[in-house]
């Protein structure tokens, strides 16, 4: 695989290409861009036949060990890597630690070892291990292994011994796998490839716009500090607002996660991608609420997406009222759909140069968003959703109620 | 017309029929096989999905789309239809037997179903009348009347007389109530459990109406398939043959196969996408349950003939990794099953099309009893329509 800039404008942001995949040489992926997060393998939510519908083009999976890692004796018999096993060969995939928007436990670290947070618990991996599973999962892009699950508010005594032993660590990977002949269809991201910032979350953050400009500045002077050629990783939960912050700062590659975690919420995010149109814009929807129940039209008015082309806001949110699975299905088409279309704009605005104003124009929609959030509650996003789903359950509608019917 | 049937073929041997049953949203060739979609949706398919495994009519059960989305939703969409994104057909239940079955405390009376409310602990009362007007509303293309349900194993005879009776008597109710004949034909159910002289009355009963349809109801509750078939053949006996006859609550491969040979055109069941949702899935020999070990480094689709987009994509071994676990396996299993069924239907009408049902039929009960080991109802159901399996 091969990273090529295509386009920079007069700041930092780029548009590049990911191109010359081994197994799909004509395939170009072009950045910044976002990956899509899978869960055993598959994308969540989504059958192969599904995401053929809504992402027809090449894309990149995210491949977290933590929910795939027991597909391994499949993946060994099988032999032929992880997106053929899970039925999406037609997709190139980027393996890594830890699912982004999940919480996990702090601590936990050896020297030589990294903890991999599963279902089935808590697996320690070496370097070594890491790299067998490599060699078994045969991806793409191999994220190196990293000391990485610190958040925001960490102290500097674990930072340093976390720079320490994913330092090691990485020494480990590029040994294996410049010795590996497995490896060799895979690119290392990190040393050889690109690199990757990790260690800026451990899933439990809820991001805010106190935080754009913390993030905003280590962005910068990481962006900074490494060779404008190489293709540059940030993992994390972002919202857009601080994907298009380090969009500016020269960074290519998301982990989409985000995108999940609103569809697992019931929410819809739904921007404003027109700069010249100032409408007021909701940013995103929380479909659960019960003032959608009876809403016919698509969730964002205009969206060319397989969901908002033929099914409702009410529909949705009987199907989220009803605890049914066709909820999470179509907010993942349209929310997959909609965060792709983010990056498209963003790409055709670096190109135009003039990136600064769009990206002005959707943090202006997080933020007010936000403050409307803030002054709603003050509960945290995580919990205003189910304490809504609890309300809602209780409803009944007035079809046997009301009926004063009597023969 | 609400509904026209038209009798393509028959087997010349058996009373199995090929029928083409004219709806107003779409054709649907018998026999057939029809998915339930409890609450609007398919356990996860997409509308497009469903069209795609060649799904001509689903069901949709009024009880609980009375609940939610409720009537006044329903009604705004324009009907189930609209509010789901399904352009082919529909058919709702009369909400009847969902509430005796799900609610303990449900009540029956000459005037309805009375029944507390699982949100609320209020008192509702569901009759004939209400039945319709919620289907009316809901619109699928057809409905049902509701009945007067009795558990399939009771026993008190004059219990099961009265609840065939009030049947009958609900079934006018039902028709006078209605509303949408232009649009949607309600089907009477015959009843009387396992009484015979109860079940033919029943039928003669509503054989007497002006319907475009007929449904066997009070089976396949737990009695002892000895006492099941018999009950089915008499149904299909009394009921005319230009009219289709839907079976209610049936859907084991064996029971279709069996069950069309004595003459029946529609057939529902939850079993397919159910078992799904617990990693089984189905092959003619019955099912593979993908959670177990064995399938841990199986790389076969679950059944190489099959040509599903799960088949197709995935090995045993995938499935058995994500199984229980990520709701794609049960998307992916619930396409198979459904496909299972949809192709089950279509051979058979092919065959029955072809002049070949009989070797049909013993060649598939040969593949699902490999050592002619033969339950004693299968040998005589089959026998009751001519077919000797043990030949
Ligand atoms: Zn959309
Ligand atoms: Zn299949």
């Amino acid at each position: 695989m091969r990273f090529i800039i295509k386009n920079s404008s007069t700041g930092c942001e780029r548009v590049g290409m990911l191109t010359e995949f081994l197994k799909m040489t004509s395939a170009v992926i072009e950045t910044p861009t976002a990956t899509l997060l899978t869960q055993g393998g598959s994308v969540v939510h989504l059958t192969a036949e599904v995401l053929s519908k809504v992402c027809p083009n090449p894309h990149l999976l995210w491949v977290p060990l933590s929910n795939s890692v027991h597909l391994e004796h499949g993946l060994k018999a099988q032999g032929e890597g992880i997106a053929k096993f899970a039925g999406l060969q037609n997709y190139f995939t980027c393996v890594t630690l830890q699912n982004m928007n999940e919480t996990t436990p702090s601590g936990h670290f050896e020297n030589d070892r990294v903890p991999l947070w599963t279902k089935h618990g808590k697996k320690m991996l070496t370097a070594d291990r890491y790299m067998d599973l490599m060699e078994v999962f045969k991806p793409d892009i191999i994220l190196a292994i990293a000391d990485g699950r610190t958040s925001l508010a960490e102290g500097s005594k674990r930072i340093l011994k976390s720079i320490e032993r994913t330092g090691n660590m990485l020494d480990l990977c590029v040994k294996r796998y410049k010795e590996s002949k497995e490896l060799q269809s895979s690119c290392l991201v990190v040393i050889l490839g690109g690199v990757a910032i990790s260690g800026l979350t451990d899933g439990s953050e809820e991001f805010s716009m106190d935080h754009l400009q913390p993030l905003g500045e280590i962005f910068k002077r990481v962006g900074d500090a490494i060779p404008k050629e190489l293709l540059h990783v940030v993992e994390g939960c972002w919202n857009p607002a601080v994907i298009l912050t380090a969009v500016e700062c020269g960074w290519d590659l998301f982990d989409g996660s985000y995108a999940v975690k609103l569809t697992n919420l019931g929410q819809a995010l739904t921007l404003n991608f027109d700069v010249t149109n100032d409408i007021d814009n909701p940013y995103l929807l929380d479909l659960i609420d019960e003032c959608y129940k009876d809403q016919f039209v698509p969730i964002l008015d205009g969206c060319e997406c397989l969901a908002c082309k033929k099914h409702t806001r009410a529909y949705i949110r009987h199907l989220l009222n009803t605890r049914e699975m066709l909820a999470s299905v179509l907010l993942s088409i349209h929310n997959l759909y909609h965060f792709d279309q983010m990056f498209y704009h963003a790409r055709q605005h670096i190109v135009s140069n003039t990136f600064n104003v769009y990206k002005a124009h959707i943090i202006k929609q997080y933020e007010s968003y936000k403050n409307v959030q803030k002054s709603e509650s003050t509960d945290s996003d995580n919990q205003t959703p189910q304490i809504k789903k609890s309300r809602v359950n209780k409803e009944v509608s007035d079809t046997y109620t009301n009926s004063n019917y009597s023969t | 017309m609400a509904l026209t049937f038209t009798v393509q073929a028959e087997c010349g041997m058996t009373k199995a029929r090929a029928g083409l049953m004219k709806l107003p949203h779409c054709d649907v060739r018998t026999p057939v096989f029809m998915p339930v979609g409890t609450q609007g949706t398919m356990k996860g398919l997409l509308p497009d999905q469903l069209l795609a495994l060649d799904c001509e009519i689903i069901l949709g059960n009024t009880y609980h789309l009375g609940n939610r989305p409720g009537t006044q939703v329903l009604e705004k969409a324009g009907g189930l239809h609209k509010f789901m994104g399904w352009n082919k057909s529909l058919l709702t239940d009369s909400g009847g037997f969902q509430m005796v079955s799900l609610l303990k405390l449900a009540e029956i009376t000459e005037e309805g179903v009375k029944f507390k409310s699982p949100y609320d602990g209020s008192e509702i009362m569901l009759t004939p009348e209400k039945s319709i007007e919620i289907q009316n509303c809901i619109g699928a293309d057809i409905i049902m009347q509701l009945d007067d349900v009795v558990q399939t194993t009771f026993q008190d005879y004059d219990r099961i007389k009265e609840a065939t009776e009030r049947t009958s008597r609900w079934l006018d109710r039902c028709l006078k109530a209605h509303k949408r004949p232009e649009e949607q034909s309600i089907f009477p159910i015959v009843q009387g459990l396992l009484n015979s002289e109860l079940r033919r009355k029943s039928a003669e009963d509503h054989m007497t109406k002006n319907v475009n349809g007929f449904a066997i109801g009070g089976l396949s509750g737990g009695e002892a398939k000895d006492d099941f078939w018999p009950m089915v053949s008499l149904g299909t006996e009394v009921l005319d043959r230009n009219r289709p006859r839907y079976l209610m609550g049936v859907g084991l491969a064996i029971d279709l196969v069996v069950c069309v040979a004595l003459g029946v055109d529609m057939f529902d069941c939850v079993f397919p996408t159910r078992t799904a949702r617990f990693g089984c899935a189905l092959v003619n020999k019955g099912q593979l349950n993908l959670r177990h070990k064995k399938y841990l480094t199986d790389l076969n689709p679950i059944d190489k003939d099959c040509t599903c987009s799960t088949c197709k994509n995935y090995t045993r071994a995938y499935l058995h990794c994500i199984v229980s676990v990520e709701t794609v396996a049960c998307h992916l299993i619930s396409v198979h099953n459904i496909a299972y069924q949809m192709r089950l239907m279509r051979t058979m009408r092919q065959n029955i099309i072809n002049g070949t049902f009989v070797q049909f039929v013993k060649t598939f009960m040969k593949e699902v009893y490999p050592d002619l080991n033969y339950p004693n109802w299968i040998i005589n159901s089959l026998q009751s329509v001519g077919i000797n399996i043990l030949d």
